[in-house]
């Protein structure tokens, strides 16, 4: 097999469990903190070794270590926009109130009262809008996550359909479910330009949960908790942690992380609310094993999957970067529409060097673009091309 | 001619430098620490020693340790809930806060 020519980044994939480049990860605007550095104390029981540091807020999962189903919490990527409370902003975790508002019954409700309200139990995929940014070839802003923005959870709380219901129902003329987190803005800064308030299309409300619990454990604080709004099939911004309010509007927020960020436009152009917002995910894959070394023979060639918000139909491997393709077997269970799979083929390689890459395709048809278009912010990367990993089989 | 320019204006410049720079730095500390028209105080929300400032919003720029690309990238187009300043503020004054910053942050 012919040698490829390494493009951009893909250095940087990293081998099971390690980093190519050791301490420094992504381009000048991007640079992560050294991998061994400890990790910052409101996530310090979370696997040590697991991660790439880009800042003590946002903290990548290494490619190698995502391999199961369900994704552990000490596994589990970490992207706060604003620092995550601590038990003492919280207090009593069964006290937390959240305000409903837009509904015929606005009141404060706490964390225990909804508990006693209803349950419901949903995997699904929890993926920063921007991972796979380091994928782009353009200087972006923000943290440069390649595959480890994303994790496969399983969330317990109540419905938001059950506590609409119980408060009466929306009013009319509801456009938008508005979550907002609780944290502190200091003085000296219009909140609205900081303050973490998502608005999504009232129909997202239909799959929404209130959850308390992250994968049998009470949802921990650098997780959102004690009370997180859970958007399944949206991308992470969308799942207000801390949440305090949740609101029923004719409009969406006014803070400027909906109005225009995370907003999908051109290289170059200002955020703007008529741009696209990072609302659903769209379909992705990517192989988490091997990554850079294999013994030849029958090599297992693993990853994972996600149709967004729908089930996905096919993966498929290639590793002759696209030339032909293999369809790949589902290893795990089917968590349903907003849950990845995990997947595995299994493959003969001679000795030599292989672009490995995966496409995923949903029941609806949407399938992995080989190329994903560049946008001003890096969001939503899924082409199948620059995800593949270059394996040397000896 | 030509020539004669460029040495004057070299000259100058060699003059004037030390003075140009210790501006540039004063310019991106006062940016940090005042803003800008409608861009509020870096420190409200960042922690930095040299600035003195104690913010807590945004990362810690001292242990963050941002090159001047990173920082110059993060102010003209945001960082998550960090708004873009690009329209804001100046590229110079884009250009000064993140030469302030990437040499002082860490120290």
């Amino acid at each position: 097999m012919d040698k490829m020519t390494i493009p951009r980044r893909h250095f940087l994939v990293g081998a099971a469990g390690t980093v190519c480049t050791g301490a420094v990860v992504g381009s000048g605007a991007g640079s992560a903190l050294a991998q061994d550095t400890a990790l910052p104390d409101y996530v310090a029981w979370k696997e040590p070794g697991a991660f790439i540091q880009h800042s003590e807020n946002t903290l990548e999962t290494l490619r190698g270590e995502i391999g199961s189903v369900v994704t552990p919490n000490d596994l589990l990527f970490v992207r706060n926009n604003l620092p995550s409370l601590t038990e003492d902003d919280v207090g009593d975790p069964e006290a937390w109130t959240v305000s409903v508002e837009g509904v015929s019954d606005p009141r404060e409700i706490t964390l225990a009262e909804l508990k006693g309200l209803d349950v419901a139990q949903v995997a699904s995929v929890l993926q920063c809008s921007g991972n796979g940014r380091g994928f782009f070839e353009h200087e972006t802003s923000g943290s440069q996550w390649l595959t480890g923005a994303a994790g496969n959870v399983i969330w317990t709380g109540v419905p938001v359909a059950s506590l609409v219901e119980a408060l009466g129902g929306v009013a009319d003329g509801v456009q938008w479910m508005t979550g907002t987190g609780g944290e502190s803005i200091p003085d000296g800064i219009d909140p609205l330009s900081v303050m973490v308030e998502r608005s999504v299309p009232i129909a997202a409300h239909e799959q929404a949960l209130l959850a308390w619990n992250l994968n049998g454990e009470p949802l921990p604080l650098a997780h959102g908790g004690p009370l997180r709004l859970v958007v399944p099939g949206y991308y992470g911004v969308n799942n207000v942690k801390h949440v305090k309010r949740l609101a029923f509007t004719e409009a969406e927020t006014q803070a400027k992380i909906q109005q225009s960020g995370y907003r999908i436009r051109d290289v170059g152009v200002e955020g703007a609310p008529d741009q696209p917002s990072m609302f659903e995910m769209n379909v992705k894959s990517w192989v988490t094993q091997p990554l850079m070394d294999a013994s030849s023979g029958r090599v297992l060639v693993m990853g994972v999957a996600l149709g967004g918000t729908e089930e996905l139909a096919t993966v498929e491997v290639s590793t002759d970067s696209g030339a032909t393709w293999s369809e790949a077997r589902f290893t795990g269970p089917d968590l349903g529409p907003y849950a990845w799979r995990s997947f595995v083929i299994a493959t003969d390689l001679e000795p030599g060097t292989y672009r490995i890459a995966s496409r995923a395709t949903t029941v609806g048809g949407a399938s992995q673009p080989e190329d994903f278009p560049p946008n001003h912010r890096g969001y939503g990367h899924n082409g199948w091309s620059a995800h593949a990993v270059d394996v040397t089989v000896s | 001619m030509a020539c004669i320019r460029r040495g004057l204006l070299g000259g100058v410049i060699a003059i004037a430098l030390p003075a140009v720079q210790v501006a540039a730095e004063d310019l991106g500390k006062q940016i940090f620490l005042e803003g800008s028209g409608d861009m509020p105080a870096c420190a409200v929300c960042h922690m930095l020693s040299d600035a003195g400032s104690e913010g807590e919003i945004g990362p810690n720029l001292d242990k963050l340790m941002p090159d001047e690309a990173r920082v110059r990238i993060a102010v003209h187009d945001g960082v998550g809930v960090m708004p873009a300043f690009g329209e804001a503020l100046t590229e110079a004054q884009i250009d000064a806060v993140a030469r302030y910053v990437a040499s002082v942050a860490g120290q």
